[in-house]
């Protein structure tokens, strides 16, 4: 870390999109990270893995801006960064996904694909036609069969809707696309679905942070693993050294295991 | 496109099934109201002349609603307005700076329920009951709950009463145009443009709009502050055509508006709504209750036919819903 401060210009070019640095975030009296670092490769799905309270939620808050660590450093694609704000991270091409919060039922899949950012002709009034036409080559581009392009979101499954806020980020263009337990709620198929998104997105060029409590889903498509337990950093693993059983363990235990 | 699967999107925005009673209605009405006086053109002048009153307040109601908020101050709204009006009048004030003053009396307590709703994040049923009342009393407090004459100040035939209640060529009221009007340009805003979307994802994920950087205390302020212009355009126009402010102006109207909503498929939980069903559903409520007396029956009870009439459809809109969404 040492090496890091020692770089004058605040840059740092590694080959790391991301790279968090000693992070400590209390809430109050409440550690809830504690000197943590977390790297992302560009082109890379890491797995953000740890049992309820470890600080996964907390890490991803301040890394999409809704929180601000209160030590530490943040370097996106090499540049010193400061997220303020969720606005400040979007700029910078991080996108969070969460479940079920990203989207409005009963709008239809253009209306949410663009909420926010609608394009519009003149006078604030939507170019419909081109945000139909956009959302549904984005969602094909995912891989995403929807029928009826017309139905609101309330109509489509789980993965489907998935589909529609990953494809959400992969128009607009993201460079990290952070997904919050994306396939929590869903049938063994539809995560397998989600999973495919997650592959298509690597395969566009942007790096996936991936957080889930399933190490089976983590270990299919994670290429590397980092393990927080009670705000710090536990491990921060390829997929060739772990195993699932190695990663379930140190979840449980919370503790690396002594040979 | 929007507009492929035309029929599933207007079952979705639920208003055929309230366009299908409307018509229902009209017919029911004019065989069996005795001598056929439903299309009969006095009644039918009437029904153009009254029906904006509540028709107008709905618009706003209604596309609050979709927004996820509720606004009952609006039955304090109309008469102070009115009443701003009228003593603004007695002052000798210019008309045009009458009128916007008047105008700014909607803008104001759009301005307060906007922002305390937003920012203490309660209910806001109750915090408009409570502003409501707080307005009220403030009206009661210094008209004495006289009613005010305006004919002293305002000989008829001003230019502001031949724009807002005027008739024209001695059959049409104007008013029927300004509800007609108004419902144009805000169907255009809350279907075709940007800020249109962002009032029906604000109803429908609050949280998901904030997260996509929609200021959504921003958007409910502003339909806020649409609700109460759109009364203040009501209360003065209801003070030109009795020629006088009274205190109990727009009496019910905080719940019919509810009621004329809900009948036009506006969800009562936000996100979900059109502005052709809050016009039919306002027009539906308001033939009934015309029929109803031309039929002869009892005018006290029309409550309970509308209440029975708003159960049905809230009862229906569910039901829809789920239907129209499989």
């Amino acid at each position: 870390m040492a090496d890091v401060q020692s770089v004058s210009t605040g840059k740092l070019d590694d080959g790391y999109l991301v790279r968090m640095i000693g992070i400590d975030k209390y809430f109050g009296r409440v550690c809830a990270l504690k000197g943590v670092d977390f790297r992302v490769r560009y082109n890379e799905i890491v797995s953000l893995v740890g049992d309820n309270g470890a600080g996964k939620s907390t890490l991803i808050k301040i890394l999409s801006g809704f929180h601000t660590a209160d030590r530490g450093e943040i370097f996106f694609e090499g540049k010193k960064v400061h997220l303020g704000s969720p606005r400040d991270a979007k700029n910078l091409g991080i996108e969070t996904v969460y479940q079920e919060q990203a989207l409005a039922p009963h709008v239809s899949i253009p209306r949410n694909v663009f909420m926010g950012r609608e394009i519009t002709k003149v006078l604030g009034i939507m170019d419909g036609r081109r945000m139909h036409a956009e959302s549904m080559r984005t969602i094909e581009r995912l891989g995403l069969q929807i029928k009826d392009t017309g139905a609101v979101v309330e109509a489509l499954s789980g993965g489907q809707r998935q589909g529609v806020a990953i494809a959400r980020v992969l128009y607009f263009k993201a460079k990290l696309v952070i997904l919050d337990e994306p396939t929590i709620a869903l049938s063994v198929k539809e995560s397998q679905q989600v999973m495919a998104f997650m592959k298509q997105l690597r395969s566009e060029g942007i790096s996936v942070v991936f957080i889930t409590h399933n190490l089976f889903h983590a270990f299919q498509i994670a290429e590397r693993f980092v393990v927080l337990a009670r705000g710090e950093l536990l491990a921060d693993v390829d997929r060739k050294d772990s195993s699932v059983e190695h990663l379930s363990q140190l979840v449980i235990s919370g503790h690396h295991e002594e040979k | 496109m929007e507009n492929q699967k035309l029929i599933p999107r207007l079952l979705s925005y639920k208003v055929s099934f309230t366009l299908i009673v409307f018509v229902a209605l009209l017919v029911i009405f004019q065989i069996f109201t005795p001598g056929h006086t439903f299309f009969q053109r006095a009644n039918l002048f009437a029904m153009a002349r009254l029906a904006p009153d509540l028709g107008i307040v709905t618009l706003g109601v209604g596309i609050l609603m979709i927004c996820g908020e509720f606004d009952l101050s609006v039955v304090s709204t109309i008469p102070i307005s009115s009443y701003v009006f009228v003593k603004l009048l007695g002052f000798g004030v210019p008309l045009w700076i009458n009128l916007i003053v008047t105008l700014g009396v909607g803008v104001v307590i759009g301005l307060g329920n906007g922002f305390l709703v937003t920012r203490t994040r309660l209910p806001s049923f109750i915090l408009t009951l409570g502003t409501m009342l707080f307005w009220k009393g403030l009206l009661y407090a210094s008209s004495l709950m006289m009613p005010i004459g305006i004919r002293s100040w305002l000989p008829p035939g001003s230019w502001l009463e031949n724009i807002l209640v005027g008739i024209i060529g001695g059959v049409f009221p104007v008013q029927a145009l300004w509800l007609v009007g108004f419902a144009s340009l805000l169907a255009v805003m809350l279907h075709f443009t940007k800020f249109g979307n962002w009032i029906f994802v604000t109803g429908d994920n609050e949280t998901a709009a904030r997260a996509m950087g929609i200021n959504t205390s921003a958007v409910k302020i502003m339909a806020y502050v649409g609700v109460g212009v759109l009364c203040s355009v009501v209360g003065l126009m209801q003070c030109l055509r009795i020629e006088s402010f009274s205190p109990n102006q727009g009496v019910g109207v905080e719940l019919k508006s509810i009621a004329s909503a809900v009948v036009g498929g506006t969800a009562l939980t936000g996100g979900i709504g059109s502005v052709i069903g809050i016009f039919v559903g306002t027009l539906t409520i308001q033939i009934i209750e015309n029929g109803m007396i031309l039929l002869g029956l009892p005018a006290f009870g029309i409550g309970t036919f509308i209440g029975a009439v708003v159960i049905m459809f809230a009862v229906l809109n569910k039901y829809i819903s789920r239907w129209s969404s499989r």
